[in-house]
C-alpha cells in the first residue's frame, strides 16, 4: 500500500484504492450475494411462465358456452355479431361453467352497454351500424328492439339515412339536398339486408358528373347546376378529387 | 375490463380526430417521458458550460464554473428515477442491473449513464473540490469535518505534486466530459431518432437538435440559479459573468433555432405521405405548445429580448438592472420553450395515427406515479438535492470573490 502512494500521486492512489474496493464489493455482490437462478435469464422467463400461468383463470372460452347453449350459439353464429366472443358481453364465465346454478353471467340490459360500440363516432368504419344514444328511440332497452344474439334493425330500412347517417347529415345541407342517394349509386334491393355482401355503385368518371355539370348538361335537374368545360377544367383529375360530391362548394 | 381505464377512455372518445386505430388511444409515454430527456439535457448543459471554463479558458464565467458541475449532479441523479418511475413495476428496477440486456437500445441507457456519472461527473468534481475538502476539514468539527474529510478520501496531500495532478486529471476529464455530454443526450435524441416507424420522431438530426437544446437548457438553468442564488445568498451578481454566459446561450438558442428550422424545411420539403396529418396535428393539437410556447416564447421572443440588449447597451448604457430583468425573463421563457420542445417531441410524437389519418388527443392526470403532482416533484428534486450538495461542497467563495472583484472593475471602468 506505502509503495502505490509513492509511486502515484497521492490522489490517484487513493482513487485507484476506492476504484478496487468498488470493482471488489461490485463483484462479491454479483457472484457471492446474489444467488444464481436471480442472474439467469431462463430462470427468469421460467419464472415469468410460471407466475403467469399460475394465475387464475378467469374466461372459459366460446366453445364451452356452445356445449350447454348451443341454440343461441348456431343463432350468434349466424348474425352480425358472429365474430364476437360470449364473454365480450357477459363478462368472464370460467367460474359459471364450473357452477352453473350459482354463478350467473351478467346480461347487460342497461342502455348505455351497446352505444359504446354503437354510438357514433367517426374514427369507426364507414357503414358500421352507428346511433346516436340520445336521439334513438329514448329510454327504450335496445334489445326490445334488437336481439343481441342476432342483431338486426326491426325493419328493413326504407331510407339510406339509417345506416349512412352522417352522410345523409351532410348532404341534407348542401347544394346537393335536391339528389336522392340513388341519383348517383345504383342501389340493389339486396344492399339492404346484405349491405358487406352487395354493395352500391359510386360514379367511375368525369363524364357522370358532366351529366349536369357539362357545358351541354341536359339533365333534368342540371338547370341551376353551376356548368364547366368539361375538356378544359381539372386537367386530368376526376371529380372528386377536388369536390366532395355530398357537400360540393361552389365558387361565389 | 377495467372500469377506472374505460372511464378514462370514454372522456378521451370524443377529443380524437379521424380516424385511428383502437391501441392509439392511449398515449402511453406520457409525462415522465417528457420530464426525462428535460432533465438529462439540463445536465448535458451545465457541464457543457462547465467546460467552456477549463477547456475553453473561458475566464469570465468562473463564478459558474462549480454551480454548474454541482447543477450537472443535482439532475443526473434524479434523470434515472424518472424512468424507473414511468415503469409498470418499478420495484423491479433492479433485475435489469442483475440482468442487463446489452443489445437493447434503450438498455444502453445504464451504460451511458454509469459511465458519465462514474467516470466524468464525479471525478471531474472530485478533483475540483480536493484541495478544498482538506482546508475546510483543517477548520471545521463534527460531522462536518467527518464529512468533508471522508469525501477528500482521508487525503491531506495539498503539496505540489498532487496539485500538479489535479489540474491534469481536470483538463483530461473535462476533454473526456464532453463527448461523454454529448453522447448522455445524443443517446436520448437517438432514442427517438431511430424509431424509423414513427415518421415525427425518425430523423438524423434528432440527436443534434436534442444536443443544441440540451446545451440551451443547462446554460439558461445555470444562469437562472446564479441570478437567483447570488442575491438570495446577500451576494452581487457578477454582470460580465452573466453577459459572458448570455452570449453563449444566444449562439446556442440560434443554432438551436436554425438546426430546427432545417428540420422543418425538409420535412416540408420532402412532403413525405406524413406530412397532412403533421402539419394538421401542428396546426391543431400542438399549436399552443409548438408555435407558440416553443418558436414563439421560447425562442424567437428570447433571441429579440437579448438581442435588443446587445444593440442598445452600447448606444444607450442600458442599466445593469434593466439587462439583469430582460435576462432573467429570457431564460425563464427559455425554460419554458425546451420543456415545451421535449413536450412535443414526446407527446407529438403519439398524437398522430399510424394510419396518418387521424389525431388522437392527451390528457394528463394529476395524481398517480404518471400524474402532474409526481412530475413536478420530479422537477423540483434536483433543486433540493443541489441545496445540500450545496452546503456540502459550498461554492460561495468562486461565486462571490470573483464577483465582487469583477463589479469593482466594471464600475472602475
Amino acid at each position: 500500500m506505502g509503495k502505490l502512494f509513492e509511486k502515484f500521486p497521492d490522489p490517484l492512489a487513493r482513487l485507484i484504492v476506492v476504484f478496487l474496493a468498488l470493482v471488489a464489493a461490485g463483484a462479491f455482490v454479483f457472484f457471492v450475494l446474489i444467488p444464481k437462478p436471480v442472474k439467469d435469464l431462463k430462470v427468469q422467463w421460467d419464472n415469468a411462465i410460471r407466475q403467469e400461468s399460475a394465475r387464475p383463470v378467469k374466461y372459459a372460452g366460446f366453445h364451452a358456452c356452445a356445449e350447454c347453449h348451443d341454440k343461441l350459439y348456431e343463432t350468434k353464429k349466424k348474425g352480425y355479431h358472429r365474430d364476437l366472443s360470449c364473454e365480450t358481453c357477459h363478462g368472464a364465465a370460467k367460474a359459471h361453467t364450473e357452477d352453473p346454478d350459482t354463478v350467473k353471467p351478467v346480461i347487460p340490459a342497461e342502455r348505455a352497454f351497446c352505444p359504446q360500440c354503437h354510438a357514433y363516432n367517426p374514427s369507426r368504419p364507414r357503414g358500421f351500424p352507428q346511433i346516436n344514444p340520445v336521439a334513438h328511440n329514448p329510454l327504450k332497452p335496445c334489445a326490445s328492439c334488437h336481439n343481441p344474439h342476432d342483431p338486426k334493425p326491426p325493419t328493413t330500412p326504407k331510407e339510406c339515412a339509417a345506416c349512412h347517417g352522417e352522410i345523409a347529415r351532410t348532404k341534407a345541407v348542401s347544394h346537393h339536398v335536391q339528389l336522392e342517394c340513388t341519383t348517383c349509386h345504383v342501389t340493389p334491393q339486396r344492399h339492404k339486408v346484405s349491405p358487406r355482401a352487395v354493395k352500391p355503385t359510386k360514379p367511375q368518371d368525369r363524364e357522370f358528373c358532366g351529366k349536369c355539370h357539362g357545358k351541354d348538361a341536359s339533365a333534368k335537374l342540371s338547370a341551376n347546376a353551376p356548368k364547366i368545360d368539361l375538356a378544359e377544367h381539372g386537367e386530368k383529375y376526376v371529380c372528386w378529387q377536388c369536390h366532395y360530391p355530398h357537400s360540393p362548394e361552389v365558387e361565389q | 375490463m377495467n372500469p377506472e381505464l374505460l372511464h378514462t377512455l370514454k372522456e378521451l372518445l370524443p377529443q380524437i380526430q379521424g380516424y385511428i386505430y383502437p391501441n392509439e388511444i392511449e398515449i402511453h409515454w406520457g409525462l415522465l417521458i417528457v420530464v426525462y430527456p428535460y432533465i438529462t439535457g439540463i445536465v448535458a448543459g451545465a457541464f457543457i458550460l462547465a467546460s467552456l471554463v477549463k477547456v475553453f479558458n473561458v475566464k469570465e464565467v468562473q463564478p459558474l464554473y462549480r454551480l454548474s458541475l454541482l447543477t450537472a449532479l443535482a439532475y443526473l441523479l434524479v434523470a434515472p428515477v424518472a424512468l424507473v418511475a414511468h415503469l409498470g413495476h418499478p420495484e423491479r428496477f433492479y433485475e435489469i442491473l442483475l440482468t442487463p440486456n446489452t443489445s437493447s437500445a434503450m438498455a444502453m441507457f445504464g451504460f451511458v449513464y454509469a459511465w458519465y456519472l462514474m467516470a466524468v461527473l464525479l471525478l471531474e468534481i472530485w478533483f475540483v473540490h480536493r484541495t478544498d475538502l482538506i482546508e475546510w476539514a483543517e477548520h471545521e468539527t463534527g460531522a462536518m469535518r467527518f464529512i468533508h474529510r471522508a469525501l477528500a478520501l482521508f487525503s491531506r496531500d495539498t503539496g505540489e505534486r498532487a496539485v500538479a495532478f489535479d489540474h491534469k486529471a481536470l483538463k483530461v476529464i473535462t476533454i473526456v466530459g464532453i463527448p461523454s455530454a454529448f453522447l448522455l443526450h445524443g443517446y436520448v435524441g437517438f432514442i427517438f431518432g431511430s424509431i424509423k416507424a414513427n415518421p415525427w420522431w425518425s430523423s438524423v438530426l434528432i440527436p443534434i437538435v436534442f444536443l443544441f437544446s440540451a446545451i440551451v437548457s443547462g446554460v439558461a438553468l445555470v444562469i437562472l440559479l446564479y441570478m437567483v442564488i447570488t442575491p438570495l445568498t446577500g451576494g452581487k451578481i457578477n454582470m460580465r459573468c452573466v453577459d459572458k454566459a448570455i452570449d453563449f446561450l444566444f449562439y446556442a438558442v440560434i443554432v438551436d433555432f436554425s438546426l430546427e428550422l432545417v428540420d422543418f424545411i425538409h420535412r416540408v420539403y420532402q412532403s413525405e405521405e406524413e406530412i397532412l396529418i403533421l402539419s394538421e396535428m401542428v396546426m391543431s393539437k400542438l399549436f399552443a405548445s409548438l408555435l407558440i410556447i416553443q418558436v414563439l416564447l421560447g425562442m424567437l421572443l428570447p433571441l429579440a429580448l437579448i438581442s435588443v440588449t446587445k444593440i442598445f447597451k452600447k448606444r444607450f448604457h442600458l442599466s445593469e438592472d434593466l439587462r439583469k430583468m430582460v435576462y432573467f425573463i429570457s431564460v425563464i421563457l427559455i425554460q419554458f420553450g425546451i420543456f415545451a420542445t421535449r413536450w412535443n417531441v414526446v407527446i407529438g410524437g403519439q398524437m398522430f395515427s399510424k394510419s396518418f389519418r387521424g389525431l388522437t388527443t392527451y390528457k394528463v392526470e394529476f395524481g398517480g406515479i404518471e400524474g402532474l403532482l409526481f412530475a413536478i416533484l420530479l422537477l423540483a428534486l434536483p433543486i433540493v438535492i443541489l441545496a445540500v450538495l450545496m452546503k456540502i461542497l459550498p461554492p460561495w467563495k468562486e461565486m462571490r470573490e470573483e464577483g465582487a472583484a469583477e463589479t469593482v472593475e466594471v464600475a472602475g471602468s
